[in-house]
């Protein structure tokens, strides 16, 4: 009875996603495996063709620069805020969850602004003396890293303040009164509790800077492809559907396999987890 | 709040929004799927009348060439009643069968057409506009002017090319020129063509993919000559007036726009109509003069002023060289690939 | 706790918050320039470009598609996401543990994939109309906010509550709306505006999936701004973050803003 009721609540989510999610991406990836050429065929074009090499590296490359950068700056960033008075906090908890809810659209489209060779940031420059003529800084890897981190920045924040503010304040009070330094402190206590924080918050970059689509397309161009982007002119552009899955089926892989390994790695670096 | 109202709140908003949907599609409508530039122009020119004359509801889909036949091929030919595309994109339509034949005689319009419009690809949609594609170059920097297609490969050119990406409609066309100017079929001695296209790649800053990029890259000095179509010209002499577009001896490429209809549109008369609306003198000499669309009717005067920015007149329409898409077709995955290797890396 | 912390910490988050906020600042500056390209500081004010958005068609018709898709697809994911929610906490040992992991799976699996299967198996191969394609993909993509952020809720729930109640006589459907659901109504409210931001920002899945006449908001953006680069955009952007603050109003008086913290 209880089981059967159990598996009735369940069953309609659980059949929408089976049906509507797991078959139509199975089938994707199979399709890739279908080919007369032979099973492995569209992956062996993937890797011999150099341009389609140089798109992964480039895809693999900016996650894990965007991933780097917004670790850093997210951890001190939280760091900061959590240690900060009631009332200011929830105003730089404000400040950083705006842009979080405002769409990729938008916040890329800033960059466009910014970064462009009548830009902002060009004109400071020029202003301040830095250069003499414009940089050409749109539809470069740089920017593509640039809004990517600014993308994500604000997750990695409220992942991270969420996770220092669960390390109990006596973990700390114990270190200072025994005579550590504040610095040692942070090395030696708040640093190991955070990994866990740090390790989801790095998996949610990764993957999210590595199969993004919007930013690429709009900062990087052509010139900047990227594994979403190219997806997009196989499946659209080019009509190639099988090329297109085998990018599908990359993308799957990769995020996937990044998923399972920093979980693991999450898992052995917190003893303390439950 | 408490949860009742919230609750009710969101059941209201909830049959607001759905509500609104189901107006839509109560009266008769005609979609129209094309790029969505010009949008007001366009509206106040072609829709409004239109919507008047057929008494319907006009709803559209937007987006580039290759999207939205894509999107119609996966539709199997339906959910669109007239489609416009470029030609090299409606010759891929006409070969995957996703268009029907259109009779003539229920297109009177058909008859003021230049002829090179009137049935560009055989029985299928006429040309509305045509367009050129050719060399642009900004006068004051580049010396001397550019009069080939050859002398994009010049030397004192370094790093001020901008060409079209391959996925663009006038992409191809820096293949079929790069084969001419090695001496080579393009089709045949493809890995000649590419030797070529490696060629020009010194003198290439940067390439285009749509229309904002390339004037985007002109009007910050980074190109200075750009392989192009025409109907970019008009902003970018707004943004560098020095901009020029080149006398070649080998001469310009045409390009035609056309209206289509689907295998599977489901208001086939109202088509008819549209296209021979479209293609009325009356509607040709107001896009043209509002700089919208070149005319294809040969009833339409324009002033020399007013004709400058387009391919219009007979001389000049008979000056430009076709391209043979089905063959062009066929090659361009290929090319894709070969093109990406030399610039995507 | 409030011990001291290092100036220049102090400093480099300060930085870290202009580098978070200019930009929208720049946004909504370049919205109000009245220039017909985009620069700022603005040049000129001018609200004309607010009112360009009105005179454009394509923006109304995709922005109300886009809350009529993002409400409906919200709803459709509760309504299928709070059951499962309370069945994976109140029948713990019944099911299996994998069942979890299934509803992550639309987080999991790459947007673009997801987008770019659910074209290929559900509009080419079943030829549903494209508005339904659509609700079909935000329901899914936003399921896991949903399932997840109820059932954190309903972790906290103490079910001998319910038993109790259920035990008195009163029907388990009722005790489910009168007793159940007023205790997860944080999880619920906050399931509801995280899925539904989730669906209206959303390109990836869209992308696909828009056909004649429906497109989505952030897809006629993205499309305008392959042709244009006027302030147009900014102004749709400015807009679109207003119904950002007004979600969020929501959020500080339901919730309270730390909530997203947790």
């Amino acid at each position: 009875m209880k089981y059967f009721r159990s598996w009735s609540l369940a069953l309609p989510a659980t059949l929408a996603v089976l049906l509507l999610l797991v078959i139509p991406v199975a089938s994707t990836i199979a399709t890739t495996f279908g080919e007369s050429a032979g099973p492995f065929a569209p992956y062996i074009a993937f890797f011999k063709s150099g341009f389609r090499r140089t798109v992964l590296w480039r895809t693999i490359e900016v996650a894990l620069i965007t991933t780097a950068i917004s670790l850093v700056i997210g951890f001190i960033t939280a760091y900061v805020i959590a240690r900060m008075p009631g009332r200011l906090k929830s105003i730089a908890i404000i400040a950083a969850v705006f842009p979080l809810l405002t769409g990729v659209v938008v916040r890329s489209f800033a960059w466009l602004i910014i970064l462009g060779k009548n830009g902002i940031l060009n004109d400071f420059l020029i202003w301040i003396g830095a250069i003499a003529e414009p940089l050409s800084m749109l539809y470069t890897e740089f920017a593509v890293i640039i809004a990517m981190v600014y993308l994500f920045v604000p997750l990695m924040i409220l992942t991270l303040v969420g996770v220092l503010e669960g390390i109990p304040n006596d973990v700390v009070e114990a270190s200072i009164s025994l005579g550590a330094s504040p610095a040692a402190t942070f090395r030696q206590v708040v640093f190991p509790l955070a990994m866990p924080g740090l390790i989801v918050g790095a998996v949610l970059v990764f993957t999210g800077s590595f199969t993004s689509y919007a930013t690429p397309q709009l900062l990087g161009g052509e010139r900047q492809m990227m594994m979403g982007t190219f997806l997009y002119q196989r499946a659209m552009v080019t009509f190639d559907w099988v090329g297109a899955s085998t990018i599908a089926t990359i993308m799957v892989v990769v995020t996937i396999g990044i998923v399972l390994i920093m979980s693991r790695i999450a898992r052995r670096l917190n003893p303390m987890a439950v | 709040m408490t949860m009742k109202t919230w609750m009710k709140a969101a059941v209201a908003l909830g049959a607001l929004a759905l509500g609104s949907q189901a107006a839509i599609a109560q009266d008769k409508t005609f979609t129209i799927s094309w790029w969505g530039y010009n949008g007001e122009k366009l509206n106040a020119n072609i829709i409004e009348p239109f919507k008047k004359m057929c008494d319907c509801e006009v709803v559209f889909e937007t987006g580039n060439n290759a999207d939205r036949l894509n999107k119609l091929k996966i539709r199997g030919g339906k959910g669109v009643d007239v489609i416009f595309l470029t030609d090299s994109y409606s010759q891929i339509g006409i070969e995957e069968g996703l268009f029907q034949e259109i009779d003539r005689a229920k297109i009177p319009n058909v008859e003021e057409l230049y002829e090179l419009a009137q049935a560009p690809q055989g029985n299928y949609g006429p040309a509305y506009t045509i367009g050129r594609i050719g060399v642009v170059y900004d006068a004051d920097k580049v010396d001397p002017p550019i009069g080939s297609w050859n002398d994009l490969w010049r030397d004192d050119l370094k790093s001020t090319i901008s060409l079209p990406g391959i996925t663009t409609t006038a992409g191809p066309i820096v293949v079929l020129r790069a084969a001419a100017h090695a001496g080579v079929d393009p089709y045949t001695q493809t890995d000649e063509a590419f030797v070529a296209i490696e060629e020009i790649k010194p003198n290439v800053v940067k390439n285009y993919n749509t229309g904002s990029e390339l004037v985007n890259l002109i009007s910050t000095g980074e190109a200075t000559v750009a392989v192009a179509q025409d109907f970019t010209m008009a902003s970018m002499t707004a943004a560098v007036p020095s901009m020029t577009w080149a006398t070649l001896s080998d001469g310009d490429i045409a390009t035609l726009n056309t209206i289509n209809i689907p295998t599977g549109a489901e208001n086939v008369d109202l088509a008819l109509e549209f296209i021979n609306f479209v293609l009325s003198k009356d509607i040709q000499q107001t896009e043209a003069e509002q700089g919208v669309d070149a005319p294809v009717n040969k009833n339409v005067e324009l002033t020399e002023e007013q004709a400058k920015i387009w391919t219009y007149g007979k001389e000049m329409i008979d000056s430009l060289n076709r391209v043979d898409y089905d063959k062009l077709n066929a090659a361009k995955p290929d090319w894709i690939d070969r093109w990406n290797e030399i610039f995507g890396s | 706790m409030t011990y001291r912390i290092h100036p220049a910490l102090i400093v480099f988050a300060s930085i870290v918050f202009f580098f978070l906020l200019a930009p929208l600042v720049i946004i909504i500056g370049s919205a109000l320039s009245d220039t017909t390209y985009l620069t700022f500081p603005p040049r000129g004010l001018t609200l004309r470009w607010f009112e360009n958005i009105f005179e454009m068609s394509a923006f109304r018709r995709t922005a109300i598609t886009s809350f009529q898709l993002a409400f409906a697809g919200t709803a459709l994911s509760l309504l299928v996401g709070i059951p499962a929610a309370y069945a994976l906490n109140r029948y713990r040992i019944e099911l299996p543990s994998w069942l979890s992991t299934v509803y992550v799976l639309p987080i999991l699996v790459p947007e673009i994939v997801f987008g770019f299967s659910l074209m290929k198996s559900v509009t080419v191969g079943l030829e549903t109309p494209i508005f339904l394609t659509l609700l079909i993909g935000h329901a899914l993509l936003v399921l896991p906010y949903s399932v997840r952020v109820v059932s954190a809720s309903l972790a906290s729930f103490d079910f001998s509550i319910e038993e109790a109640a259920i035990s008195l006589g009163s029907p388990p459907l009722k005790t489910f709306f009168t007793i159940v659901l007023p205790n997860i109504r944080a999880g619920v409210i906050a399931a509801f505006i995280l899925a539904f931001i989730t669906s209206l920002n959303d390109v990836s899945v869209s992308l696909f999936l828009t056909g004649p006449g429906i497109s989505t908001l952030p897809i006629q953006i993205l499309a305008h701004m392959e042709q244009f680069f006027d302030p147009t955009i900014a102004s749709v952007s400015v807009l679109l973050m207003l119904v950002t603050v007004a979600v969020m109003a929501i959020v500080e008086a339901t919730l309270g803003l730390t909530f997203l913290t947790k």
